[in-house]
């Protein structure tokens, strides 16, 4: 069978600031894509996937300042050589960002867009787009204006827009890594119809993969060089080279995590499972297995760091927030988990006095944000937005970090000595002396916390940390809030990551219509299927797992992959 | 649609054949000609325009607040020795109000008035994507343009809400620097970076993803929506372009 898509020796190379050409990611990648296949393409961060993806269509090297080598064929079409906008024919992509795709202004123009482009006729234009609206189920909503829709929705849109092009071959590169939980799910549902008919070439970057593992054939694994390590059936591959994934830095679903880490305690699950379904029916086949791990019971709290009695805020006529009584205690690690539009940011804006509330409403580390002096508020509670470039202001690194201390006057000795105290934690010692935009995603975040840190505040808000970056950027963050944490640091964290919030979290603030509707330990809210299905939270893989445990009762309360029995490797 | 609205009519052809019309207007120098002018796009509007809401309120009310407005300003401001040679109204201190300098306000304000409310012929029952369609269409206009303009547009709410988040975000850094045109100066100065960096990135991705979905890949696209230039068209043409001839010549006749 003739290949829909063939790679043939691709190493593609960026320019790199000051620097010239940087080294190959993806280096020599050789692969052919045949119909009817969905592939996943997995490898540690800054392996060259998403670079992969953008030479299938030829935006690089075409679109792109990049220097390609190898040959890609799609559809007969040298991507060298035929222009970007013509091998839209063959090739559709679907972005992570579903506001940066968006060029019309309703729904159904939007679709008509790609094959409007492709001189169809009119008539043809509507009914391609028809099929394709009513296959992500949003044909309804055809004349509604794109922003209308929800996050999931628009990336639906996005794939819709990819259909409508009937193309051999379908590329999406992190599709759901803009989405809220909820949104999630709608997409991977959506795709699972569309790839369903296995009558198309798919080629998927996720790193979701507890939700793409079901919709996928085969994987191809890079590592860290940008070469090609593995490539195989799906499962059999994930399951057969567990040990290498992880050594490689890839990450594995959930559910196989679990199983490494039950291996060590002497509990040997084979196959090894990949998703919660298959870890439930592995342990439940298991005789017996060691009671969980217990949690080292935490030092009662016995000051209050946060309070807030009586607190709303209106937008408009609406009001976003409101919620009689909230006490954050020192030394808590409280995530605030809700649905889109459950008040989560402005109730974290409020708390760090970002946002004024009415005096009194809130009381941080025994100061009113609405009433105190801002850069002895900041000295209190440090303030850490989504978008880490949003709040720097100078042009070096180091810079950043001593501003928070050059505007209260602090004597140059002691600048010097925070800063370079706060570099060697961040890592980022060496890149002093770099502009704030030129470093990458996870530096980036890095320093966006250490602007925040370097008041040395007792209080930590941080909104949305995780946001649109993979596992191992949000992993090395959360290993810096442990830390901090560990030191007596009050995090707040507003989050999406029903992960992180199972794994770190001491404490679940749940929001619903600007109320708290919830509010207590990880285990017991997500134990309550109710509440989960009120507020729109989907529990963590582990804890779905154990939830549907028959032989072993004594499991269910488990939410984390620590609370699993295991030996402890580390210290 | 009905002949009998504006809004049937080619967005291009209301939004060119009134441009001579203007320009006559703006020529006069008397009060009349200006005055039949912004009679007749009024009467056009409210009879044709099936205006309602703001936009209504707007076109009933706006002319005659500009007309004032400019009268009375220009009445003030009028060099007195050009004017002097009309009645005085009054005497307040060392002020004169001229009759004349009220004229010249009027006439100016009445100019205004009248180029105002023949470009909110188009500017008022057309839709802009049907605009951009009928340039692409009927002026030959690369398409390239007209979409860059409504991916543009659609810029904008994310700029407005990236904004508000960069101040917030500065403001918690403690950048404040005090009053003033040279510390607000600095403040912006910061937001600029985050904004256009921010700016470039979307932009970038805009226009990745419109070249993915095969924006340029021919010469022209597919058009849906047909916008049509019809007979009705050419009697709007010629109506608004035969005013050029009709309204000096009625004010000659009444004055």
């Amino acid at each position: 069978m003739r290949a829909l898509l063939s790679l043939d020796g691709i190493s593609v190379r960026h320019e790199i600031h000051d620097v010239g050409w940087g080294p190959a990611r993806p280096r020599q990648v050789t692969a052919a894509l045949h119909a009817g296949e969905v592939v996943l393409l997995l490898g540690p961060s800054g392996c060259g996937k998403s670079t992969l993806t953008l030479t299938v269509n030829g935006l690089i090297p075409q679109v792109i300042g990049s220097h390609m080598d190898g040959t890609v064929t799609v559809g007969g079409h040298d991507t060298r050589t035929t222009p970007v906008p013509r091998l839209a024919a063959e090739v559709a992509m679907v972005f992570q960002d579903p506001d940066a795709q968006i060029v019309t202004g309703t729904v159904l123009d939007e679709v008509c867009f790609g094959p409007e482009n492709l001189l169809r006729p009119a008539s043809d234009v509507i009914s391609m787009a028809e099929q394709a609206l009513r296959q992500v189920g949003l044909w309804d909503r055809r004349h509604d204006a794109p922003e209308h829709l929800s996050g999931g929705g628009r990336q639906r849109l996005a794939i819709a827009c990819a259909l409508a092009l009937r193309t051999p071959v379908l590329v999406l590169d992190e599709p759901t890594a803009n989405l809220d939980p909820a949104g999630v799910d709608e997409v991977f549902r959506t795709l699972r119809e569309v790839t369903a008919g296995r009558d198309r070439a798919v080629l998927l970057v996720e790193h979701n993969l507890d939700a793409a593992i079901d919709l996928v054939d085969r994987v191809i694994v890079l590592d860290a060089d940008g070469r090609v390590v593995l490539d195989g059936p799906a499962r059999s591959t994930l399951a057969d080279n567990a040990d290498k994934l992880v050594e490689l830095g890839v990450w594995l679903p959930a559910a196989a995590l679990a199983a490494l880490r039950l291996r060590t305690a002497g509990i040997v699950l084979d196959p090894l499972p990949l998703t919660p379904r298959e870890l439930a029916a592995a342990l439940d086949a298991t005789p017996a297995l060691p009671a969980p791990l217990q949690r080292a019971s935490r030092a009662p709290v016995s000051q209050t760091a946060i309070s807030v009695r009586g607190l709303s805020v209106l937008r408009g006529p609406a009001k976003v927030l409101d919620i009689a009584d909230l006490d954050i205690g020192a030394g808590e690690f409280v995530a605030v988990v809700g649905s889109n539009g459950a008040g989560k940011t402005t109730l974290a804006q409020a708390l760090a006095g970002v946002i004024t509330a009415r005096r009194g409403a809130v009381t941080v580390d025994g100061l009113d944000p609405a009433t105190a002096d801002p850069r002895l508020l900041a000295e209190r509670v440090g303030f850490v937005f989504q978008n880490p470039e949003h709040q720097f202001i100078t042009s070096r690194v180091d810079d950043e970090l001593a501003y928070g201390l050059r505007v209260r006057g602090v004597p140059a000795e002691e600048i010097e000595a925070r800063v370079g105290e706060l570099l060697d934690r961040l890592g980022l010692r060496e890149l002093s002396a770099v502009h704030p935009f030129l470093l990458s995603g996870g530096q980036k975040r890095r320093l966006s916390v250490g602007t925040a840190l370097v008041t040395r505040p007792r209080v930590l808000v941080l909104d949305e940390p995780t946001f649109g970056q993979d596992r191992e950027r949000a992993a090395e963050l959360l290993t810096l809030l442990d830390a901090l944490h560990a030191d007596g640091t009050t995090v707040v964290v507003v989050s999406h990551d029903m992960t992180l919030v199972a794994e770190h979290a001491t404490r679940v603030v749940v929001l619903g219509g600007g109320r708290v509707i919830a509010d207590g330990p990880p285990e017991e809210i997500y134990a309550d299927a109710e509440l989960l299905a009120t507020a729109d939270l989907r529990p963590p893989p582990i804890a779905q797992a154990v939830r549907a445990l028959t032989h072993h009762p004594g499991w269910h309360g488990l939410t984390r992959l620590a609370d699993l029995p295991a030996v402890e490797t580390s210290s | 649609m009905s002949l009998f609205s504006l809004r049937s009519y080619n967005p291009v052809v209301k939004v060119l054949a009134p441009v001579p019309a203007m320009v006559v207007s703006i020529g006069s120098r008397d009060l009349l000609t200006p005055a039949i002018f912004a009679a007749v796009a009024l009467v056009m509007l409210l009879a044709f325009g099936r205006l309602s809401g703001r936009p209504l309120l707007g076109v009933l009310l706006g002319p005659i607040a500009l007309v004032a407005v400019m009268t009375v300003s220009f009445g003030v401001w009028t060099d007195p020795a050009k004017v002097d040679d009309t009645s005085a109204l009054f005497t307040l201190g060392p002020f004169t109000l001229w009759s004349g300098a009220l004229e010249t306000g009027l006439a100016t304000g009445l100019r205004v008035t009248s180029v105002m409310l023949l470009a909110l012929l188009a500017g008022l029952t057309t839709d802009g994507p049907d605009l951009v369609r009928s340039m692409i269409t009927h002026l030959r206009m690369p398409y390239r343009i007209g979409y860059a303009g409504f991916a543009a547009i659609r810029f904008v709410p994310r700029f407005r809400s990236d904004l508000e988040v960069i101040r917030l975000a500065h403001r918690v850094r403690g950048v404040d620097g005090g009053r003033g045109v040279v510390p607000a100066g600095r403040r912006w100065a910061g937001y600029a970076v985050p904004l256009l960096a921010g700016a470039i990135r979307h932009g970038d991705r805009v226009s990745l993803a419109m070249e993915a979905r095969g924006f340029g890949a021919h010469r022209t696209r597919t058009e849906r929506r047909q916008v049509p230039l019809r007979a009705r068209d050419a009697v709007l043409a010629a109506w608004l372009i035969s005013l050029c001839y009709l309204v000096p010549y009625l004010s000659g006749v009444i004055r």
